[in-house]
């Protein structure tokens, strides 16, 4: 008989309690039989936007988006085409935009008006299809498999919880997309080379996972432009399987590249750097720390940032300090860079 | 328009766990396999749902009872004597010799606690879960998508087998494709085909089927000549979800709980309990039957329906423990409902089939030459995911065995033509009926009504006249909206029904030729478990235009049932 883990924390289950309210009052506006109103954009993928065909759907019982459009393509539009398999939060195939926002349609109570609209930042096939491919591509050149750096010692191994904690939250990962389509990284398309938070939540499953050889992950890391993450929190907000995406997946893996790719870490261990011995942020010092001294040739940019007041040549050349600089350094000094 | 042809050694039709695993092994082995998935591999299809994973023989300190007790669940909850004991035995040696450890160093996370302890389910049989129980399908199956894409397996996926392609020699030796979301055809040629399409197929109005899921496994080999199995032996849930329609596939599952001494309980709509695993029947490790038995008398006593009028939970545990290693708190949290107080109102769906395409479990050689199986559309066994690897590597064993003799005639060019019509065919409907949707809609209906839980020779009767009309009136009168090619899921619609009608009726043939009750197969006109005349597999073969039925026995080396004839409502199993 194991040893009982620890209770969830009492912040989850204040979440829960919180959400609980939320979510028996979306279950509970609407009376079988009242008439919703949903409506649909429908392309055949090669039209930009596709046009909105409004349909009036009869609400039954604890009624999901998916029931909407399974009533739809069985009563009013038998050629809707939307992709779903299980109906029950586990494919991850059903993920659409509903007013706006990304939810698994098999998963969300529907609204009495709303729009539903394929996912962003993936082309459409047609209607809700859209095509997964870009997505499917990133994570296969992550190669994304366990590699050992040691033996395997036979079944079972030792292995503890506690030191797959965060691996163990990105397995919860269905690959629903509903995070891609809201980052808005991804958003700006090939302005910046981010991954995404899917491809990522998939990286994190083996490259967080203690049994890894972490030199193997390096090389995956090296292709995720990881540090135009801006940490907004959209992909958890979003994120069906409740997947903690930035802080417990990003944020360590942003760690480790760091620690296993330096190079492109330079902006975030500069900064970091430079918290710790004077105490603050200084924008002087962290654009010559990036940038080099090249960055002195760029007059025009120096002037507009002197006269808006971002940096302070003296306050950067004579290193000065706030009182914080030794709380900081304490403090970062507890979590590896 | 164009046919694309493909060439591989073997040719896969499904990407659940039979289907990867199978492709796993022949990779291995030199062999060039290809996956057609109609869904997307390991993302579609009945693996996923895999709740929690049973440990077999003297695994993780298993006791010799234990390990006896899981054996005799297998071969009597679970499929009511009528299963290869001989082959059961292979399975259970091989679970606990090769799949956990090879699953473990391939990196699935059997859930440990802080101390480093894998966390098992308590009592006679007991479980293991991958990260967390109630979801272990889908940590296991996205291993396998990245094991099959790490082996640069060929993937046709969202591509639906339409039809098994024979060369002039009669064996298989090919499959024809449709990729769904561009409309085009592709022929796959293949010195073998493996059908590995699962166990489950979505024929009646509550069904734990998916989406894609219409018999095409079954229709497809039956069309090429193979014999099928049980076909009328169907597997039920009896709490799933009753509310909403898309949750019929969410079960509140009532197996033991990993790390606790509880399970979820059930109670009629007078607030009795009438079904709670651990008290019950302990040796009933996935009860489905027990339960489906414990229900009937509930239904007899007006008590509960089969579509609902009954509940189920948890509010016999505290929340921690269900939460602790578990996902069954999240239908109740997503309803608004507090958790574990509040027990939801669940029904009856149709599950897995126990019967299928009838195999050679030495090989998984099917009937046909050129044609093996793998996994749930087999009739050899009834599901669970580790049987399912398991047939993969024997198919892929009997393959390797086979392959030198494998004849290369390739399919035969008036196959190709005759498919590539009836899909043209079909996609040009243009009758006076319904959508093909609203056919299968009809289908299920009738399924649910006249082949439901319950059933008798009338009502059976009366189902085959209705899809006999179904095939002679509502069939050539479909209509289709659009006959575009791209993802037209009205074409694929279309293309189902036919499989679905062809398999109904073989379905309700088989449910007429089996005179007794068995485990869930329940006839109220031969309402005794008959071991003496009925312990056997119910085989059935084509014959002209029609069917053919035979009864083959089954050895016991192992298990035996204890009487001879009993009302099979107080039979345990």
């Amino acid at each position: 008989m194991a040893a009982p883990a620890p209770t969830l924390s009492p912040a989850t289950r204040l979440g829960q309690a919180e959400r609980a309210d939320t979510l028996a009052l979306r279950n509970a506006r609407l009376s079988p039989g009242e008439i919703i109103v949903v409506r649909i954009r429908r392309s055949d993928g090669t039209e930009s936007a596709g046009r909105l065909q409004e349909f009036a759907v009869p609400y039954q019982k604890w009624m999901r988006v998916l029931d909407a459009l399974n009533w739809i393509a069985e009563n009013a539009a038998t050629d809707l085409a939307y992709r779903w398999f299980c109906g029950s939060k586990m494919c991850g195939t059903c993920a659409v935009r509903m007013n706006g926002r990304e939810v698994l349609a098999c998963w969300e109570a529907v609204e009495p008006e709303m729009t539903i609209e394929p996912l962003r930042n993936l082309p459409v096939v047609r209607d809700l299809v859209v095509d997964r491919s870009r997505y499917e591509t990133k994570v296969a050149g992550f190669e994304p498999w366990l590699r050992r750096a040691d033996t395997y010692p036979g079944f079972p191994e030792p292995l503890s919880h506690k030191q797959m904690k965060n691996a163990s939250k990105a397995l919860d990962c269905i690959s629903c997309m509903c995070c891609y389509s809201a980052c808005p990284v991804i958003g700006l398309g090939d302005l910046t080379d981010f991954a995404g938070p899917a491809p990522l939540v998939q990286l994190g499953q083996t490259a967080l996972d203690p049994r890894n050889d972490q030199q193997k992950v390096a090389g995956a890391l090296a292709q995720t432009g990881i540090f135009n993450c801006v940490s907004c929190y959209k992909c958890e907000e979003v994120c069906p399987a409740g997947i903690p995406i930035v802080s417990q997946i990003i944020e360590p893996l942003k760690a480790k590249t760091a620690v296993l790719v330096p190079a492109m870490a330079r902006h975030a261990l500069a900064l970091r750097a430079i918290v710790a011995t004077r105490g603050r942020v200084d924008p002087g010092a962290l654009v010559l720390r990036v940038q080099g001294l090249g960055a002195l040739a760029r007059l025009r940019r120096i002037l507009r940032l002197l006269v808006r007041g971002k940096i302070s040549p003296l306050r950067t050349f004579f290193a000065f300090k706030t009182a914080a600089a030794a709380p900081a350094r304490r403090i970062l000094g507890r979590v590896p860079p | 328009m164009s046919i694309r042809t493909i060439s591989t050694d073997v040719a896969i039709i499904g990407g659940g766990a039979a289907g990867c695993y199978a492709a796993l092994c022949l990779h291995r082995e030199g062999i060039a396999p290809l996956i057609v998935c109609k869904g997307l591999v390991g993302k579609s299809g009945a693996s996923l749902f895999a709740g929690n994973l049973v440990i077999s023989g003297k695994l993780l300190g298993n006791t010799d009872e234990e390990a006896s007790n899981t054996a005799e669940f297998l071969i009597k909850y679970h499929n009511q004597f009528l299963i290869d004991q001989r082959w059961a035995r292979r399975c259970g040696e091989w679970i606990e010799r090769v799949y956990y450890p090879e699953l473990e160093e391939a990196g699935l996370y059997f859930r440990r606690d802080d101390a480093g302890n894998v966390v098992t389910s308590p009592g006679k049989i007991r479980s293991v879960a991958a990260n967390v129980q109630g979801n272990s399908g889908v940590p296991f199956m996205d291993l396998r998508r990245k094991q099959v894409i790490r082996a640069g397996i060929p993937r046709l996926e969202e591509t639906v087998a339409t039809a098994l392609l024979r060369n002039a020699d009669g064996a298989v030796a090919g499959v024809f494709c449709l990729d769904v979301l561009t409309g085009d055809y592709i022929v796959v040629e293949a010195k073998a085909v493996i059908m590995a399409t699962g166990y489950s197929d979505r024929l009646h109005k509550r069904s734990t089927g998916t989406r894609e899921m219409s018999a095409d496994g079954i229709a497809l080999a039956w069309r090429a000549g193979a014999a099928l199995v049980n076909m009328e032996m169907q597997w039920w849930h009896t709490n799933d979800i009753a509310h909403p329609p898309s949750w019929q596939r969410m079960q509140v599952y009532p197996n033991p709980m990993l790390g606790s001494e509880k399970s979820a309980r059930m109670v009629n709509s007078a607030g009795e309990e009438f079904f709670n695993q651990q008290e019950d029947d302990p040796l009933a490790f996935g009860p489905y039957t027990v339960q489906l038995k414990a229900l009937a008398k509930q239904v007899h006593a007006g008590k509960a329906r089969y579509d609902g009028g009954y509940f189920a939970g948890f509010d016999n545990c505290d929340a921690d423990e269900v939460d602790r290693y578990t996902t069954y708190g999240k239908v109740y949290r997503q309803l608004g409902l507090e958790f574990p107080n509040t027990l939801v109102e669940t029904a009856v769906t149709s599950h897995y089939r126990q019967g299928g395409i009838d195999v050679d479990t030495a090989t998984m050689r099917s009937a046909v030459p050129g044609l093996y199986v793998a996994g749930g559309v087999g009739g050899h066994s009834n599901g669970l995911i580790a049987l399912a690897t398991f047939d993969g590597k024997v198919v892929a064993d009997g393959i390797v065995a086979d392959f030198p003799a494998a004849t290369a005639k390739p399919p035969a060019p008036s196959e190709i033509e005759f498919e590539r019509r009836r899909l043209d065919d079909l996609r040009g409907s243009a009758g006076h009926g319904p959508a093909p949707v609203a056919v299968k809609e009809i289908l299920r209906d009738i399924m649910w009504d006249k082949a439901g839980v319950e059933k008798d020779a009338r009502g059976l009767e009366q189902a085959l006249e209705d899809l006999s009309r179904i095939r002679s009136d509502l069939l050539p009168e479909m209509r289709l909206s659009n006959t575009g090619l791209r993802a037209n899921y009205e074409w694929l619609d279309a293309i189902d029904v036919a499989n679905m009608v062809d398999v109904c009726e073989l379905i309700v043939q088989s449910s007429l030729e089996r005179k007794e009750s068995r485990g869930p197969f329940f006839r109220t006109d031969f309402p005794d478990t008959d071991n003496r005349d009925w312990l056997v597999a119910n085989v059935m073969t084509k014959s002209g235009n029609g069917v053919k039925f035979e009864r083959r026995a089954y050895d016991l080396p192992f298990f035996a049932p204890d009487f001879e004839r009993k009302a099979n409502l107080e039979v345990a199993w």
